[in-house]
């Protein structure tokens, strides 16, 4: 065997083997199973990094799956530029993830949990390396169904069980049209080979109409995934699951898979400019629509989910404006500083016993001096302050779409950076300027019991080692960007040195959002109320999420209620009800002939003798 | 003179009727059982009687018959004891009242 093929294979085999060893045999030993789930996160990450150091290939090792006519399936890895950053970022968070759960479910059922992460990474890094677009599909779903049961972790919880079952059926309503998009995409280019799916030669063969038509429905599935308008219901509930959960979620798995694809898909998606329109549209709306949500929210937890799907907007819209680059760097860097301000959010959470910001602030949240500093650094690295990485990353995508961008969709970036900036720091400052007069009452106040005993000090150290690391990552991964560029396409030339000129908007604009948000929730004396509270129309719009679960209830859900009714109409009247027939005829049968016997004996003995004299005969007469 | 096969046969079937009579008339157990041992011996004579006048080869008619032997001491043993049960849980042998196995 290759270096090279026994890296991948340990890379995305060596989460499995800990699922199956932790999932069988240490489903009552807590201490054993996170040992071996931290032991195959280790062994994966190592492996995906000395498989970054390799470098690219361009290549895939793959081997024949399923042979059908002149169809060839080939299952393999794929290790191109992409890839390899991904599933470093993926096997980086997902060890870092499982780390801070030893602190934080340390009074929960770990058995179960370390397990299921481990499934989880497994599930995810081979999706990422996958080099079939069937297998990744695969893994896709696999990685949808481990975030079903990550979510609904706290089954016995009625909220988190309705969570996780929103969060499977949203998004598997994408997920037809992705699967639809495959068969077409198969019918018409005859494989599924991502290299070959993405060559000139191929998409110049596909009619334009049937390009379209293809994309789009590839996208559907996008949108559920990374939690796009209008299916991004499920990613805000999807919440109820523990904060760990939340925090891969979010970073580096699931909602990153949909643009992922997207990323590995980019040449096909560029080819055709109606899905490019499409795409924009929906990003650069739904970039600002969930930032409206995020700034009248509350809980800590929700706002972080509303700025997940903004911030995977950002990316689809990097990735639409043709910048691969700048897609996958804000990815990359969104996957640090995400994971970083889930895992502060849940310190704060474990710590306080409560989700509610002002409850967190009221409470002495700023105490805890390294989860305060990770949730500011990586607020400001998602508010896209300089120097922190994700000012980069969101100013390669700015400077993407303003090169030939169309006016309004540039408008609604900037709107939406703006609102990013405002609703972060109104976070940073609701936790760290609490302020007992002002107007905001916390929707959900701490518990009595967790004041005063551990109200000083910070969380244990397997909670704090993550979100060092992360700090760290998240401050610096900003310079890797000729690093990721050089791993993407070693061929091209250096994506465009901005000059600070060209930057100054999207500086200015994230400061006039930091310092606004300041005003009205971090300066002495600060009303704490938003600006949006001017409009209390507005604000109650943005607060129940423009009503769109509400408008899910009242049509689809209704829609859906009606069928099933029927259905189970016709199932109750018509096919139970038919082989309930077939038994009662069946039973009558039997007691009417029961009759016949009459238990004397020589009555039977008679009956045989008759038979056997009339079978002889009937026997004779045949001769 | 010689005997002719017919005479046996005759016989065998009067031994067999009686049997059978026996065995759907008598309403004692043992009476129906004594029937059988009937049925079986008319059976057996007829072996033989073809035996001795049709086959060539004479043991094969004998071994059966020596079979039949067996099998009806075996049977009449086992249907005693089943009898036996029956007497001494229902005080009766009786056929007529033996009837818990009917279907309704």
């Amino acid at each position: 065997m290759s270096p090279t093929l026994t890296a991948i294979l340990i890379c995305t085999f060596a989460p499995l083997a800990a699922f199956f060893v932790t999932y069988t045999v240490m489903r009552n030993r807590p201490k054993a199973s996170a040992f071996f789930s931290l032991a195959g996160g280790f062994a994966s990450l190592a492996a995906a990094l000395a498989l970054l150091k390799a470098g690219p290939i361009a290549e895939p090792l793959r081997y024949a799956w399923l042979t059908s006519g002149e169809t060839n399936l080939f299952f393999g890895f794929l290790l191109d530029g992409p890839n390899l950053l991904m599933g470093t970022i993926v096997a980086f968070i997902a060890l870092m993830i499982q780390i801070y759960s030893l602190g934080d479910m340390a009074k929960e059922e770990q058995g179960r949990f370390f397990p299921l992460l481990s499934f989880f990474a497994w599930s995810m890094l081979s999706f990422v390396y996958s080099s079939n677009l069937l297998q990744t599909f695969i893994f896709w779903e696999l990685v949808g169904l481990a975030s079903f049961l990550l979510i609904g972790f706290w089954y016995r919880k009625p909220s988190a069980e309705a969570a996780a079952k929103k969060a499977f059926i949203m998004t598997r309503i994408g997920d037809v049209g992705l699967f639809i998009g495959l068969i077409l995409l198969m019918q018409t280019t005859g494989h599924l080979d991502i290299v070959h799916l993405n060559s000139p030669e191929t998409i110049a063969a596909i009619p334009g109409g049937r390009l379209t038509l293809i994309t789009l429905l590839l996208f559907s599935g996008i949108v559920g995934k990374s939690a796009q308008f209008p299916l991004h219901t499920w990613l805000p509930d999807a919440m109820e699951g523990p904060t760990p959960v939340s925090a891969l979620l979010h970073s580096a798995t699931m909602v990153a898979a949909g643009v992922f694809l997207f990323a590995r898909f980019h040449p096909l998606f560029l080819a055709s400019p109606t899905t490019i329109d499409v795409v924009l549209s929906i990003a650069t709306f739904t970039a600002v629509f969930s930032s409206t949500m995020a700034m009248v929210a509350l809980d800590m937890k929700r706002v972080l989910a509303y700025s997940s799907i903004s911030q995977l907007s950002f990316m689809l819209i990097g990735l639409a404006a043709g910048n691969l680059f700048a897609g996958v760097f804000h990815l990359a860097t969104h996957a640090f500083f995400k994971a970083l301000l889930f895992l502060s959010a849940g310190s704060f959470i474990h710590h306080h016993g409560t989700n509610d910001m002002v409850a967190i602030g009221r409470n002495g949240g700023r105490s805890m001096r390294w989860t305060t500093l990770g949730l500011i650094v990586g607020g400001a690295a998602l508010a896209g302050l300089p120097p922190l990485s994700g000012f980069w990353s969101k100013e390669a995508i700015i400077g993407a779409l303003t090169v030939g961008g169309v006016p309004v969709f540039i408008a609604l970036t900037y709107a939406a950076a703006f609102l990013t900036a405002y609703y972060t720091f109104r976070m940073i400052c609701l936790v760290l300027f609490p302020n007992p007069n002002g107007q905001l009452q916390p929707d959900e106040p701490a518990p009595a019991s967790s004041g005063d005993h551990h109200h000083h000090g910070d969380s244990p150290w397997t909670m704090l080692l993550p979100i060092v690391l992360l700090t760290i990552a998240s401050a610096a991964a900003g310079y890797f960007g000729f690093f990721v560029d050089q791993t993407l396409d070693a061929n091209r030339e250096l994506a465009h040195h901005a000059s600070w000129g060209d930057m100054a908007p999207a500086i200015g604009i994230a400061l006039f959002g930091a310092i606004l948000a300041w005003v009205e929730y971090g300066r002495k004396g600060a009303s704490q109320t938003g600006f949006v509270s001017r409009l209390p129309m507005l604000q109650q719009l943005f607060k129940n999420g423009w009503y769109v679960d509400e408008f899910y209830q009242r049509t689809f859900a209704k829609v859906v209620e009606g069928i099933s009714v029927v259905s189970a109409k016709i199932e109750d009247k018509g096919i139970d009800a038919s082989t309930d027939e077939v038994g009662k005829a069946t039973i009558a049968f039997g007691y009417s002939s029961a009759s016949t016997q009459s238990g004397y004996l020589q009555f039977y003995v008679a009956t045989a003798i008759v038979l056997i004299a009339v079978l002889c005969y009937v026997a004779g007469m045949g001769s | 003179m010689s005997i002719h096969l017919h005479f046996f046969l005759l016989l065998s079937l009067l031994i067999f009727t009686i049997g059978i009579y026996g065995v759907l008339i008598r309403r004692n157990l043992i009476g129906i059982l004594i029937g059988v041992e009937l049925m079986l011996n008319a059976a057996s004579l007829n072996f033989l009687a073809f035996n001795r006048y049709v086959v060539t080869d004479p043991a094969v008619g004998q071994i059966i018959v020596l079979f039949i032997i067996g099998l009806a001491a075996a049977e009449a043993a086992i249907l005693l004891s089943i009898i036996l049960r029956v007497y001494r849980s229902h005080r009766n042998i009786d056929a007529d009242s033996l009837t818990e196995m009917r279907g309704r």
